[in-house]
Parts: structure tokens; C-alpha cells; sequence
């Protein structure tokens, strides 16, 4: 598949992990974002950060059609544009206050980003994982570099997404967001028909290979009393 | 029932669970302020005349004064089986996570005291790591519970269970863990706030 790691596309979130009219935030390579979806289904990807003061937009909320920051209420549209300010309900706000977009695909059961304006083929135009339906399965955030977790899932070099046949039955796409330079986000989507037993292993061995990466970067989370 | 009195702290998650469960249920209590920071209120004679140990909330039912949020829960939960199941292997699971809150999930209440209150926050601790490992149990339950179709901690519907966990996860940005990481957790958060009666308390955004 072709896409690549630098420069490319990049698997925010599972597609079912972000309900109509919700905001959540994502980090891309340190890039922090707002990731929201409108009403009519659409997602949007945006840095995280308010024209206005600075405020993390991944906080705010959506209401009619616009994604609202949890500071002071400003409003921004589909295209980035204010369209409200609270506290001068009259004002038509400049088009020169802006959210800053970046380009956003919707595919596999994944939303992915560009990270630059001229990011080559479109997670949609790859036609190795467009001829099945992808079921969600989980997220798990790693605390490991991602090459090392996509050299373990078995990623081809350079690859953030890829369909795995191994360590569970059938097929699987796993998608692989550097979340920076110690820790990333790993999607799991089992390939349909699934069965609910199939989707529990699967869950299982993402925990595994979180475990296992962690361990391998020498971090371990292990819960238990403390003082 | 006799007038109910809950002896609170604004900004004490544990209290907290107790105000959002009397929410719910659509109860009254009269309350009492307990100055925790900076009064170290707790530690007064007065009040540990009240609950031996320190421990916040405490809630008088009946005249009984009831010490700690997980105890709060299931008095107030008593005789409603819809916050309290009556199957055994629900009850049971209510009860494991219930013991999981008053347990291992403290880490994670006492990392977000010690970066709120002691200047602690971004260290990489131990006390950090089985914060986040507590945090990771919940979500992992959570994600292999919505495989099944489920959405809530324990059965078809809101528990105390879900009460008991949900303050401290809803609160973790306050001791730097952002939600990203927690796709399940953060559906469930919704799903919570989304309840008749919810309630906010400073650290959880309010959106009108």
C-alpha cells in the first residue's frame, strides 16, 4: 500500500471512535489536533489550537455545524472560518480568523490526515484493503517509538498501515499513528465476517504487543498499591 | 428517610463521586464544607469525631454516619437494584470494581492531588506509571465491553460501579494524561455526562 510515513497520511482514529457532533483531540508526530465531526457525518482535522487565545479547540464542543471552543464560545465552520463570537452576538467575524485545517480522508474504518499540502496518494485511491469492510476492534496507546512497534506487528519498512496475516486468525489492519518520538497509537480492524470471539482475540493481542513493545523500550506500567 | 447531610470538599474527587450519585438519584443533602486545602480540615478533632480515619466524603443517613466514597455509593445504591444489581454475578462484578476504585485506581487519585496541590506533575514516578496502568484497566475492560455491545462497566445500564470509576477518569487531565489515549474511556465519559441528573465539578468542562 502507498502510504507512507513521511510527508504522507496519517491513521488518526478508528472512524467509530468519533460520533457525529463530538470533538477529540489526536497527536500526529508531536502536531497536536483537533479532530471533530460535524452533524451531516463529516470529519474535520484541525491543529489544536484557537485563533483566539490559544485554547485547545479538542476541548471545545459542536454545535450547529461548528465546532465551539470551551473558552469563550468562538464558533468555526466546516472551512476553518469563525462565523460566532459570543460576546458580540451582531459582529460578522473577518474571514482572516481561522482554525488551520489540514486535509483529512475517511476510509477502512480509519480517519487519516496529511501532514503537508502535497501528500501523495490518497488513503482512498489504495486498492490492496478497499475489497472487504473493516470492522473496528480497538486503540491502544503504546509507549514505545512507533518503528519498533511497526517492525514487531510486521508493517512493511515505511508503511503506517498494512494488512497483517499472523499471530491471530484472519486478516487484520493495523494502522500505526506516531504519536511522537516515544509513543504512538495502534489501531486494530478485523476484516469481515468477524465473529465477537475473533474481535476479543484480537483485543488480546494488541494488549500483547503493547506489553511486549513497552517492555522492550523499558517501559513498564504495572498497577498495584502505592503510597 | 431522615434529612441527608454530606460532609464535602469541592475540589475532592472522592467527594465528588457522592454528589454526582445523589444527583442521579435526585437527592438532597445538606451539606458541609470541609476545607481540605489549605485548612487541613480533615485532620481537625471535630472532624475526626465524625469519621475516625479522615477519610472524606462522609455522608449521615438515618444517623449513621457512612465514611468514604465507595461506601457512600452502596448505601445510597441500597434496595435499587438498578444501580445495585441483585444477580449475583452482577453484584459480583459491581463489587470487583468497586474494590478496584477504593484500591488500585488510587494511584491515580493521589497523582492528580500531588500535581493539583503539591507541585508534582509531570514526573515520571512510579506512583505516575500505576496511575496510567490503573487508568489502562479500565479502558481495556471498557474496549473488550463495547465488542459485546456494552457500553456501561457492569451490565445493560449505568452502576455504581460506573460512578466509582468515572470521577477519577474524567478528571486525569488534571494530572497531564489526556483522553486521546483512551478512545473507550472517552465514549463512556460521554455516556456518563449524557445521564439525567449528571453533575460537573471543576476540572470537568461544563458545556452548557
Amino acid at each position: 500500500m502507498s502510504v507512507t510515513g513521511d510527508g504522507g497520511w496519517y491513521p488518526l482514529m478508528l472512524s467509530a471512535d468519533l460520533e457525529p457532533g463530538t470533538a477529540a483531540g489526536s497527536t500526529m508526530l508531536g502536531r497536536d489536533l483537533a479532530v471533530w465531526r460535524d452533524g451531516l457525518g463529516q470529519a474535520h482535522v484541525w491543529d489544536d489550537r484557537c485563533p483566539h487565545r490559544g485554547m485547545r479547540l479538542s476541548l471545545g464542543f459542536v454545535r450547529e455545524g461548528a465546532l465551539a471552543c470551551l473558552y469563550h464560545g468562538w464558533r468555526f465552520g466546516a472551512d476553518g472560518r469563525c462565523v460566532h463570537i459570543p460576546a458580540h452576538p451582531d459582529l460578522s467575524p473577518p474571514g482572516t480568523i481561522r482554525a488551520a485545517p489540514l486535509r483529512v480522508a475517511e476510509c477502512w474504518g480509519l480517519i487519516w490526515a496529511a501532514a503537508t499540502d502535497e501528500s501523495g496518494t490518497l488513503p482512498e485511491d489504495d486498492p490492496a484493503l478497499a475489497a472487504v469492510p473493516w470492522v473496528p476492534v480497538r486503540s491502544l496507546r503504546i509507549e514505545a517509538p512507533w518503528q519498533g512497534v511497526a517492525g514487531a506487528i510486521g508493517l512493511p519498512e515505511g508503511e503506517l498501515a498494512a494488512v497483517l496475516d499472523r499471530d491471530v486468525d484472519g486478516r487484520v489492519l493495523a494502522a500505526l499513528l506516531p504519536v511522537g518520538e516515544g509513543a504512538c497509537m495502534l489501531h486494530l480492524l478485523a476484516a469481515e465476517p468477524a465473529e465477537v470471539a475473533r474481535l476479543h482475540d484480537l483485543a488480546d493481542w494488541g494488549q500483547d504487543v503493547r506489553a511486549r513493545a513497552e517492555e522492550r523500550a523499558g517501559q513498564v506500567f504495572l498497577s498495584g498499591a502505592v503510597a | 428517610m431522615s434529612a441527608l447531610v454530606l460532609y464535602d470538599d469541592e475540589l475532592d474527587e472522592d467527594c465528588y463521586r457522592a454528589r454526582l450519585f445523589l444527583s442521579f438519584l435526585g437527592l438532597q443533602a445538606r451539606r458541609v464544607v470541609v476545607d481540605v486545602v489549605p485548612g487541613g480540615e480533615q485532620d481537625s478533632a471535630a472532624f475526626r469525631a465524625v469519621s475516625p480515619a479522615g477519610v472524606l466524603p462522609v455522608l449521615r443517613i438515618e444517623g449513621q454516619a457512612v465514611c468514604g466514597a465507595e461506601a457512600v455509593l452502596l448505601a445510597l445504591a441500597h434496595g435499587r437494584a438498578e444501580w445495585l444489581p441483585e444477580g449475583a454475578v452482577d453484584f459480583a462484578r459491581v463489587a470487583h470494581w468497586l474494590q478496584f476504585a477504593g484500591g488500585p485506581l488510587r494511584a491515580a487519585v493521589l497523582m492528580r492531588r500531588a500535581s493539583l496541590f503539591a507541585g508534582a506533575g509531570d514526573e515520571q514516578s512510579a506512583r505516575r506509571r500505576a496511575a496510567v496502568a490503573a487508568l489502562r484497566i479500565v479502558e481495556d475492560h471498557l474496549a473488550h465491553r463495547r465488542l459485546d455491545g456494552g457500553l456501561w462497566v457492569v451490565g445493560e445500564g449505568p452502576t455504581v460501579a460506573d460512578i466509582a470509576l468515572f470521577p477519577t477518569v474524567a478528571l486525569c487531565r488534571d494530572w497531564g494524561e489526556e483522553h486521546s489515549a483512551y478512545p473507550a474511556l472517552r465514549r463512556w465519559v460521554r455516556a456518563v455526562r449524557a445521564l439525567p441528573g449528571f453533575v460537573t465539578m471543576p476540572g470537568i468542562p461544563d458545556y452548557g
